[in-house]
C-alpha cells in the first residue's frame, strides 16, 4: 500500500496555488498532480517504503529550474530529482512528498562531445543507451564505460552517485571521471564547477576539460543523493576505443578462490575490468529460475577484460594475465581460464549480456523486486565477506547472488550481494529484507561502505560513523540547504 | 522428434545447448535415435556428467551415475575448446593424451561419439552469431 505521510508543506500555501505556479513555470502540459501520473514515481524495484509525490514536473531548461528552486525554497517544498528510477536504493522515492523533477523526458540532450579532450557534456536525462549509440554513430573511435545497468538508465545519476563501470579496474569509481558539473543551489544560484568555472555567462562547451586544480567543490554534490542541489549539466570523460580486446572467463573452484584473482589480476595494472559473480548468477542468466550450486561446479565466474592499441601490447597483456593465473594455481588456487567468446557459444549465448553492456540483465529484471547491499569493500577482507554472506544466503534459503569487482588496480573492491524477489507474493518482501538486513550488518561490521543507500541503511551507518563526520555532514547540509528542500529524508536528514 | 532434457548444472546446460543445435537435423536424429548408450563426460576440475541416450530422448545425470557405461571420456576445458574451434584434431588429442578414453568400449561407440559430440560442438562453434536473439529459437 502506498502511504502518504502527514505533511505540513501546504499549511502556508495551498496545493492549488502550488499547481498554478508550477504551470506558470513549466506549462500546464509539463505538470501533473493526478494520482495516475504520480504513482510510478512512488516506488522502485526495492522493498523501500512507497511514498506518493504531490506533483511531477518535466523541465526543459535550467531557467525553469531556477524558478522552481526559488519558489520551493520560499515555501519549503521538497524537490526530488528523477531520471529513470532504475537505482536500487529508493533514492527517488519522495520520502517527504513534494515535487518530482523528471529530467528523463526532456532534459536529455548530449550537448557536446569534445573529440580532442575526450569528454561528453550531458544533460541529466541522457541514458547509457543513448550515449553509446551517439558515440557509435558520431565518434566510433571513442568509448564510454558502462555499468551492469540497462540502456535506459541515466549516465549522470550513475556518475554523481559513484557508480561503477566496465573499466573500473583501470578507472575506479565513476565519480572520479567527472570533469565538471553545473548545479542550482538552494538560493537559486547557478554554479559551475571544474575548468568550466571561468566567465559570468554560459560556459564555452570546450571548457569542460578538467576537474582540478581549484578547491574541489564537486564533493558537495557527489554522493549526496540530490540533497545539496540540482545538477543540470555534467561533463564525463571518454576514452579511446582500443583496437584489440579480449575477455577471459576465470572459473574458480573453492568458495573464496575468486578473491585472489580479483586482487592479483587487478594489481597487474593491465586489466580494464574484473567482475565476478556466483555460479548461481551464471545460471540465472540462462533462465534457471531458482538455481543451486552442485558439487564440482565452480563457485564463481570472473570476467577479466583486457584491451590494447597494438598487437604487441595485446600479446604482452595476455601473457601477464595468463601468468598471473598460473602463479595462483601453483600456489594452491583452483582456477580455469578460458576465452569467453569461445566458451559462451558452447555454453549459452545468453551469458553475453554481461559482456555487451549496457544491457537489461535477465538475472536482475526477471522478477518484480530487486534489492541489494552495494558497497565499496576492503579487498583484503573479500574472503571473509564471501564466506559469511554465502552462509547468510543459505540460512535464508535464498540463491546466493554475489557480485564483485576489482577497482582501480585493486586499491579497493566492490562487494554486492543482490536479491531478486517476487514483490507481490505475500511475505516475500519481508523474508528478503530480513536476509538483506543481516547481510548489511555483517558487511558493515567488516568495513564495507554502502553506496546508493536506502534510508534504513544510512540509519545503520549513522550508528557506526564517527561523530565528527556526522556533525560536519549536518553542518554542510544545513549550510547548503537550510530549508531542507533537496530530497529531504535521504541519509536521515 | 528428439527430446533433449533441460539441465540446471553448468555442463548439462552446455550439452543441451550443443546437442539441441542439431535436434532438427535428420542426420543427427538418425545417429542418436535408439542409440541407447550411456556415456560419461568429465571436464577436468569440474564433475562427471552422464549422457543417457534412450530411444528418442537424451537425458543428463550428475549424481547416482551408472557404474557400467559404454564410454568414459575425460579432457580439460582447454582441450575441449581447442577441438571445438579446430585447433586440435580429436584423434591427435586422444593420441597425445589430451583426451582420455576409459572403459570397455567398442571402437564403433567412439566413432559415433565423435560424430555426435565433436561434430555438433564444431558446428556450434563455427556459428558467426554472437547474439542469442539472432539464433534459431526452435533449436536453441
Amino acid at each position: 500500500m502506498t502511504s502518504i505521510k502527514e505533511r505540513k508543506i501546504y499549511d502556508k500555501i495551498s496545493m492549488e496555488e502550488v499547481r498554478i505556479r508550477l504551470e506558470e513555470i513549466f506549462g500546464a502540459n509539463n505538470v501533473s498532480n493526478k494520482q495516475v501520473d504520480l504513482y510510478p514515481y512512488s516506488y522502485d524495484m526495492t522493498e523501500c517504503t512507497k511514498q506518493m509525490p504531490d506533483f511531477v514536473v518535466i523541465p526543459e531548461n535550467k531557467k525553469q529550474l531556477v524558478e522552481l528552486v526559488k519558489f520551493c525554497n520560499n515555501h519549503v517544498i521538497p524537490i526530488v530529482p528523477y531520471i529513470s528510477g532504475n537505482n536500487v536504493g529508493g533514492l527517488t522515492i519522495p520520502e517527504r512528498g513534494g515535487i518530482i523533477v523528471d529530467f528523463g523526458k526532456k532534459m536529455n540532450k548530449i550537448i557536446y562531445v569534445d573529440d580532442n579532450m575526450m569528454y561528453a557534456l550531458l544533460e541529466p536525462g541522457v541514458t547509457f543507451g543513448q550515449l553509446e549509440k551517439y558515440l557509435e554513430n558520431h565518434f566510433p573511435h571513442l568509448r564510454y564505460s558502462y555499468p551492469f545497468a540497462p540502456p535506459y538508465a541515466g549516465v549522470v545519476g550513475n556518475v554523481i552517485l559513484s557508480g561503477m563501470n566496465n573499466m573500473s579496474c583501470k578507472l575506479g569509481s565513476m565519480g572520479d571521471s567527472i570533469n565538471g558539473i553545473e548545479v542550482i543551489t538552494a538560493d537559486g544560484e547557478i554554479a559551475r564547477i571544474g575548468s568550466c568555472f571561468y566567465g559570468k555567462d554560459e560556459a564555452d562547451v570546450k571548457s569542460w576539460w578538467s576537474r582540478y586544480p581549484m578547491p574541489d567543490l564537486m564533493g558537495l554534490f557527489i554522493n549526496w543523493q540530490g540533497m545539496s542541489g540540482l545538477v543540470t549539466k555534467c561533463a564525463v570523460q571518454l576514452w579511446p576505443k582500443p583496437n584489440f580486446k579480449k575477455v577471459y572467463l576465470a572459473a574458480t573452484f573453492g568458495l573464496t578462490d575468486v578473491a585472489s584473482i580479483l586482487r592479483e589480476a587487478g594489481r597487474t595494472d593491465v586489466v580494464d575490468d574484473i567482475s565476478a559473480v556466483s555460479v548461481e548468477v551464471v545460471k540465472m542468466s540462462v533462465e534457471v529460475p531458482e538455481p543451486t550450486k552442485y558439487p564440482g561446479e565452480p563457485d564463481f565466474a570472473a570476467l577479466l577484460v583486457i584491451s590494447a592499441k597494438t598487437k604487441k601490447q595485446f600479446e604482452a597483456k595476455k601473457e601477464i594475465v595468463e601468468e598471473t593465473v598460473d602463479y595462483l594455481n601453483e600456489n594452491g588456487k583452483n582456477i580455469i581460464l578460458a576465452d569467453v567468446d569461445e566458451f559462451s557459444k558452447l555454453f549459452n549465448l545468453r551469458v553475453r549480456c554481461y559482456l555487451d553492456l549496457p544491457a537489461a540483465l535477465l538475472s536482475l529484471v526477471e522478477y518484480s523486486g530487486l534489492t541489494w547491499f552495494g558497497s565499496y569493500a576492503p579487498s583484503h577482507k573479500l574472503e571473509e565477506l564471501i564466506e559469511k554472506v554465502d552462509k547468510i544466503f543459505h540460512k535464508h534459503n535464498i540463491p546466493a547472488f554475489i557480485y564483485m569487482k576489482s577497482m582501480k588496480s585493486s586499491h579497493y573492491s566492490i562487494f554486492r550481494p543482490i536479491m531478486r524477489y517476487r514483490k507481490f507474493k505475500g511475505g516475500e518482501e519481508e523474508r528478503y529484507h530480513s536476509c538483506l538486513e543481516e547481510i548489511t550488518d555483517t558487511c558493515i561490521s567488516l568495513g564495507c561502505i554502502p553506496y546508493k543507500t536506502p534510508i534504513w541503511m544510512t540509519a545503520k551507518l549513522r550508528e557506526k560513523i564517527n561523530p565528527g563526520w556526522l556533525k560536519l555532514f549536518e553542518k554542510i547540509k544545513n549550510c547548503m540547504d537550510p530549508n531542507n528542500i533537496f530530497n529531504p529524508g535521504r541519509w536521515n536528514t | 522428434m528428439l527430446n533433449i532434457e533441460k539441465a540446471d548444472d553448468l555442463l548439462g546446460i552446455s550439452l543441451n545447448n550443443i546437442l539441441s543445435y542439431r535436434k532438427m537435423d535428420k542426420d543427427f536424429i538418425g545417429l542418436v535415435n535408439n542409440w541407447n548408450k550411456k556415456i560419461i563426460i568429465e571436464i577436468e576440475k569440474f564433475y562427471p556428467v552422464e549422457v543417457v541416450f534412450d530411444g528418442n530422448e537424451i537425458k543428463f545425470k550428475i549424481d547416482k551415475l551408472d557404474k557400467k557405461v559404454d564410454l568414459k571420456v575425460k579432457m580439460s576445458l582447454k582441450s575441449l575448446l581447442e577441438i571445438a574451434y579446430g585447433r586440435l584434431h580429436p584423434i591427435n588429442a586422444v593420441l597425445k593424451g589430451k583426451v582420455k578414453i576409459k572403459g570397455n568400449f567398442r571402437i564403433g561407440t567412439v566413432l559415433k561419439f565423435l560424430k555426435i559430440f565433436v561434430n555438433s560442438m564444431k558446428m556450434v562453434a563455427s556459428q558467426p552469431n554472437q547474439n542469442y536473439y539472432e539464433l534459431n529459437k526452435e533449436t536453441r
